[in-house]
């Protein structure tokens, strides 16, 4: 087990590119995949993409971000990424479905964010799991569910 | 282990949360952990989370497991889940408090008050946390996926003693509860006479206290 705590800096911050860089070439960066919605904890074990088990604890004011650069040794480093955030995008027919969208997202607690007049829900599980649970406003047609392309569409022609 | 030796002045106090329906036994499990944590040379605190009350923090406190100093109450004054996952300041002061009084605590155990099966904590106040639930709370609850079940870093099956008396078959409510969880940890316990305790503080130390 490897015990690193805090965080070094960020792996784009010149100086620590450039040592990144040189390790690199003698083929010495680690990379520690932290899934997206793991992201938040402050203490956690995992193992990098070479096979060290971490044993990994931040400060309490501190957030792990992807890039951040947890441990830099002469001859290795290791740098935190995160998997892409899934993400489920909604759009409410009109006002009256966006309230009852809204209110069910907020009752269940999920973490969502806005995008115009779409609702996106920052997936932390299985999205059928998520669906479950407004089955009735997407099937009456109240909610309609965006695949991406929708979406730049949306942001094109509003 | 290669382990930096400042670790242990600089790490904050790992930060471990118990949830779970109301008497499912999550004091009885404090209760077990306590000394077992402190034989294993763990320099523990506690906060009990209860609604209107210090009742479980009290009872903590005159149990003589641990100084009655390092026991925090925080009342909730409202549905238990709101100052674990909605708003977790109350009890990030409180354990932030009792890091400042016993500078090199390495562990806070936080008790939830009983809530229902949709209990989560929050990361920001816990970096691990078990669900707790018992066989007398009927055998399906595993089967109804409920978020604290699901989403817990470890989920606890409680007074596995008093399966045969409440018509549960153990086995397999330990088996659907393993399937929800797609293979994460579950435990079963028996506080009444100790029984799986050893194996909780084990995962504790490797996943929690980062000891092994």
């Amino acid at each position: 087990m490897l015990r690193i705590h805090g965080i070094i800096g960020a792996s784009d911050a010149p100086d620590l590119h450039a040592a990144l860089h040189r390790l690199e070439h003698r083929d010495g960066v680690e990379y520690l995949f932290v899934p997206a919605h793991e992201a938040g904890r402050k203490r956690f074990r995992l193992t990098t993409d070479r096979g060290t088990d971490c044993a990994v604890s931040i400060d309490r004011d501190q957030a792990l971000f992807d890039g951040a650069v947890l441990l830099l040794e002469e001859d290795r480093a290791i740098v935190a990424r995160f998997g892409a955030q899934e993400i489920w995008r909604l759009k409410a027919r009109d006002g009256a479905a966006a309230l009852q969208l809204g209110w069910q997202a907020g009752n269940l607690h999920w973490r969502v964010r806005f995008d115009g007049t779409v609702l996106e829900v920052l997936l932390d599980g299985d999205r059928g799991a998520y669906r479950a649970r407004i089955t009735e406003l997407i099937e009456s047609g109240l909610v309609e569910e965006l695949s991406d392309d929708a979406r730049e569409e949306l942001r094109r022609h509003g | 282990m290669n382990m930096r030796e400042s670790l242990t002045t600089t790490a904050p106090a790992a930060r471990f949360g118990i949830g779970g329906p109301v008497g499912s036994g999550k004091t009885a499990l404090v209760e077990r952990l306590i000394p077992a944590l402190l034989e294993r040379g763990v320099d523990l605190a506690v906060i009990t989370n209860d609604l209107v009350t210090a009742e479980d923090a009290e009872r903590l406190r005159r149990s003589g497991l641990i100084d009655p100093e390092r026991v925090s109450a925080v009342e909730a004054g409202a549905c238990p889940h709101t100052i674990i996952r909605e708003d977790p300041t109350l009890n990030i002061e409180a354990a932030d408090a009792l890091e400042r009084r016993f500078p090199g605590v390495e562990l806070i155990l936080l008790e939830s008050g009983g809530d229902n099966l949709a209990s989560t904590f929050s990361l920001d106040l816990t970096d691990f946390w078990i669900f707790v639930i018992d066989v007398s709370g009927g055998d399906d609850i595993p089967r109804k996926r409920g978020p604290g079940v699901l989403k817990a870093d470890a989920l606890v099956i409680n007074k596995t003693d008093l399966a045969p008396h409440v018509g549960v078959d153990l086995a397999r409510m330990e088996e659907e509860a393993c399937a929800v969880r797609g293979g994460r940890p579950v435990l079963m316990t028996d506080c009444r006479h100790g029984h799986g305790i050893d194996a909780l503080v084990e995962l504790i130390e490797t996943r929690v206290l980062f000891r092994r």
